[in-house]
């Protein structure tokens, strides 16, 4: 079944690679499932820094910093020597350097993988989970949550993602919590106090949703949970791990959604989560976001339900989930319901003409005049998953001159493209634009540009 | 094929800014005020903190709700009335409140009471009582007088929703592609009406910016807004635009964040009017945000998620130089759940005055574009001079 295999590489993966069509071909969705026997389920390259070794890195810039300070104070050095001002430039670059290794290797792996639906499904729970790059620390660290929290649990339980995700260095720093101290505890007696930034997210994103039935007393209930989860002090300990400090834990038994929980230091707000991993509101919420992620803006609510019931029944295994949506029929919908976004256009594009070397700057450069700069959505909620937000006039226009840009470039042979990744399915209109094209290069274009490609 | 010929072929049936003949007819019809009226809809994006950019000093209560914070602006306020001041980093708008341009109003809320910036967000953008992310308020009153509008913005932002006189424009550092790639899009996407209809609205304004707008630039607030000016300016055509700027949700270290993102929107609106030239006395600008953020400062240096906020309502014509919207209190009975600021006049009352003064809607038509609940208590003052 051809178009069958179009639908399983392109909705499902990240669009076919030469030969993976044909792969793809014999049975679509056994295809597909194998995918997520692998094991792990998507790797990395394992040169690049941990959060920890970035840590360190950071350190040494913030301690040489705090050195230049001292010298100028002491009126010293009231003009920094040109070696330091060298070793401080090189210090400075590093956030910049280390962010774009490692969200450039997430790209590039996704584009080479045999595996995309895997990948699919890292970059879709990375955005659920989204942290945006901004100031040195967070710049630097932002890469490292997927790599760290999100990867090994991407396949497994949904409770256990969200253990790792809520102790992650990334994810504390970037919402608020490292700092947030309960008001009658130790610390807060000394005037530390409360931040409920994680705790709202929490709520609102990672697990029941905006309608999931919390209240303000709720949030702030989960913040005392989670007060004292916080991260090492990176430039005492060369490590920005997980780190509980118990004195700046709230006192007390807490309630959300009337639910008891009693205080037992860390474990009051591991138990908060766990909970909250198995609120029935969470299955709902996320099961949607995935069918809506995968299937069309409004996904059909009997695929949803069949989704929910197998989160329930699994207790939140994410790859039974996954093998629900692949298996039904909703799924399978002869007619493109997704516009690409941009991750997806320049990834699929990438695979597609089977591209061997690829530098970072180039696919970085390429979501960021598309308007999807990894770890860059600025909010929480991370970037849109409705293609209304990615089909505008202005993004059209964009798509097209990147398009053109990079078919001048390489000129790559459409039709041999247009076989492997979209193969019979598309319409003559679109096959004899791009066979009758005046060039090679405006051929390429008008593929990529097609109705076919921009969907999936 | 030169690109203006080319939009004319392939724009027999135009959705927007129709081709050079109705641009004539606009640049004849320039001078006259019948259509030149503008609106520019401005949405901070995550929660700006009133208390913190309106500062009302008269507050007993601020030094013990928000003891850093205060303390950090507190010497180098920017008087307004009735004991109000503006937080140091507005310099631009405090001489527009001076020269009566600008009207700041304090303690308004959209009527949206949860906290959640996304749905805050479309809430403001939708102005129903129930979310519709395909409706926005001002693609509501586009139709009622047939007006046109540009969103700044890669794709429609909600507020913009549900009119087809809407388009987008947002600048990028790429290169244009041939005319002839443009020339065969427009045959390949024949029967794809969403496509085709993109193509031609891109081309559209792209060949409007073209001139308008000399350099590409990044997309940084400030080449937004004089990006925007000269589209407005140079357009007789377009009524309308909407501009989106992120960074408020200032859950730590308020002070110096504030102070920068302050700064941008300052520098930013300055430049929209020194761009707008002739054209700032026909235009309105209102500037909004999803919800304010707690009385009280929190553990961190910054404040969480409250509810009302501040606006800003600002152009050649308004009547300013006054705070307007009445003052709740700060003390913790007055807070609006013990904990945020209260909000004492609807949001969507002072736009529907907007819109209603600046475009001549009429009440069945204001009523039309927003639920009564929202605009039933009208704001007594007129905003336009």
């Amino acid at each position: 079944m051809s178009i069958q295999a179009v639908i399983a590489t392109n909705r499902f993966g990240l669009g076919a690679k030469p030969n993976e069509h044909k792969q793809a071909k014999k049975a679509p969705k056994a295809w597909l499932i194998n995918q997520l026997n692998a094991t792990p389920a998507v790797y990395f390259d394992d040169d690049l820094p941990t959060s920890d070794e970035i840590a360190e890195q950071l350190a040494k810039l913030r301690l040489f910093k705090k050195s230049l300070n001292k010298k100028n104070a002491n009126g010293s050095a009231s003009l920094v020597s040109k070696a330091d001002q060298d070793k401080l430039k090189k210090l400075q670059k590093y956030p910049r350097n280390v962010y774009q290794s490692l969200s450039s290797d997430t790209l590039i792996q996704a584009i080479q993988s045999n595996n995309s639906l895997n990948w699919r499904l890292l970059d879709f729970f990375s955005n659920h989970f989204s942290v945006t790059a901004q100031g040195q620390i967070m710049t630097a660290l932002a890469p490292t949550l997927e790599r760290e929290a999100i990867a090994p649990h991407l396949l497994g339980s949904f409770e256990e993602m969200l253990l790792a995700v809520t102790k992650h260095p990334a994810m504390l720093i970037y919402l608020n919590n490292e700092k947030s101290f309960g008001p009658a505890s130790k610390l807060g007696k000394k005037g530390k106090g409360l931040n409920e930034n994680l705790a709202r997210e929490i709520l609102e994103l990672h697990t029941l949703g905006v309608n999931g039935g919390y209240s303000q007393q709720d949030v702030t209930e989960l913040a005392k949970g989670i007060t004292g989860w916080s991260v090492a002090n990176f430039t005492k300990e060369k490590s920005i791990a997980f780190t509980y400090i118990g004195k700046g834990h709230e006192p007390n038994t807490r309630k959300i959604l009337g639910t008891m929980f009693k205080n037992d230091g860390i474990k009051q707000g591991e138990n908060m989560l766990k909970f909250l991993a198995h609120h029935p509101a969470t299955a709902e919420h996320i099961c949607f976001k995935l069918a809506r992620h995968f299937i069309a803006d409004e996904p059909p609510k009997s695929l949803v339900e069949k989704m929910v019931k197998r989160w329930k029944l699994s207790k939140g295994k994410i790859k039974d989930v996954v093998i629900e949506m692949i298996n039904a029929d909703e799924s399978w919908s002869e007619t493109s319901l997704k516009f690409k976004s941009p991750r997806e256009f320049v990834v699929s594009t990438f695979r597609g003409v089977g591209q061997k070397s690829l530098k970072p700057k180039q696919v970085l450069n390429a979501l960021t005049v598309l308007g999807q700069k990894p770890f860059n959505a600025g909010s929480p909620a991370g970037y849109s998953d409705y293609q209304q937000d990615w089909n505008g006039a202005s993004a059209i226009m964009s798509r097209i001159e990147l398009s053109a840009q990079y078919a001048a470039r390489r000129k790559p042979n459409a039709e041999k493209v247009l076989m492997n990744t979209l193969s019979d399915s598309v319409s003559e209109l679109t096959y004899n634009s791009v066979i009758r094209a005046e060039s090679r290069q405006q051929a390429f274009t008008l593929l990529l540009m097609s109705p076919e490609f921009q969907r999936r | 094929m030169k690109r203006r010929h080319f939009i004319k072929t392939i724009g027999a049936s135009l959705v927007l800014f129709q081709g050079t003949a109705l641009a004539s007819k606009a640049k004849a019809l320039k001078g006259s005020q019948a259509n030149t009226k503008k609106i520019v809809w401005v949405v901070l994006r995550g929660g700006l903190d009133s208390l913190h950019t309106i500062v009302p000093t008269f507050e007993a209560d601020l030094v013990k709700l928000r003891p850093s914070l205060y303390k950090s602006v507190k010497d180098k306020l920017l008087p307004l009335d009735n004991g109000f001041a503006f937080n140091p980093a507005l310099k631009h708008l405090h001489t527009w409140y001076k020269n009566k341009e600008l009207i700041p109003v304090v303690a308004v809320g959209s009527g949206y009471k949860r906290r959640s910036h996304f749905d805050g967000q479309d809430f403001l953008e939708s102005g129903l009582t129930k979310i519709n992310e395909d409706s926005g308020w001002l693609a509501r009153a586009l139709k009622h007088k047939n007006k046109k509008a540009l969103a700044v913005s890669r794709s429609t932002p909600v507020s913009l929703r549900g009119s087809d006189n809407t388009s987008t424009w947002y600048p990028s550092s790429l290169k244009d592609a041939d005319d002839d790639v443009y020339a065969a899009l427009g045959k390949l996407y024949a029967e794809d009406a969403l496509l085709s209809s993109r193509l031609k609205e891109g081309l559209n304004i792209q060949d409007m910016a073209g001139s308008a707008v000399s350099e590409k630039r990044k997309g940084k607030f400030i080449d937004l807004t004089k990006a925007c000016a000269q589209l407005l300016k140079n357009n007789n055509t377009i009524d309308c635009a909407m501009l989106e700027l992120g960074g408020w949700d200032t859950h730590n270290n308020q002070d110096v964040r504030l102070k920068k993102q302050l700064t941008e929107l300052d520098n930013g609106l300055e430049s929209l009017k020194e761009g707008l030239g002739e054209t700032w006395k026909d235009t309105i600008v209102i500037v909004a945000t999803e919800f304010g953020r707690t009385a009280k400062e929190n553990g961190t240096g910054g404040t969480d998620h409250g509810t009302a906020s501040n606006m800003f309502i600002a152009g050649g014509s308004v009547k300013g130089g006054k705070v307007l919207g009445d003052w709740p209190g700060l003390s913790e009975s007055q807070l609006f759940e013990q904990r945020d600021l209260m909000p004492t006049s609807n949001s969507f009352s002072w736009i529907a005055s907007v819109l209603g003064e600046q475009w001549g809607l009429s009440a069945d038509q204001l009523n039309d574009v927003f639920p009564a609940e929202f605009i039933k208590r009208k704001p007594t003052i007129k905003i336009v001079v």
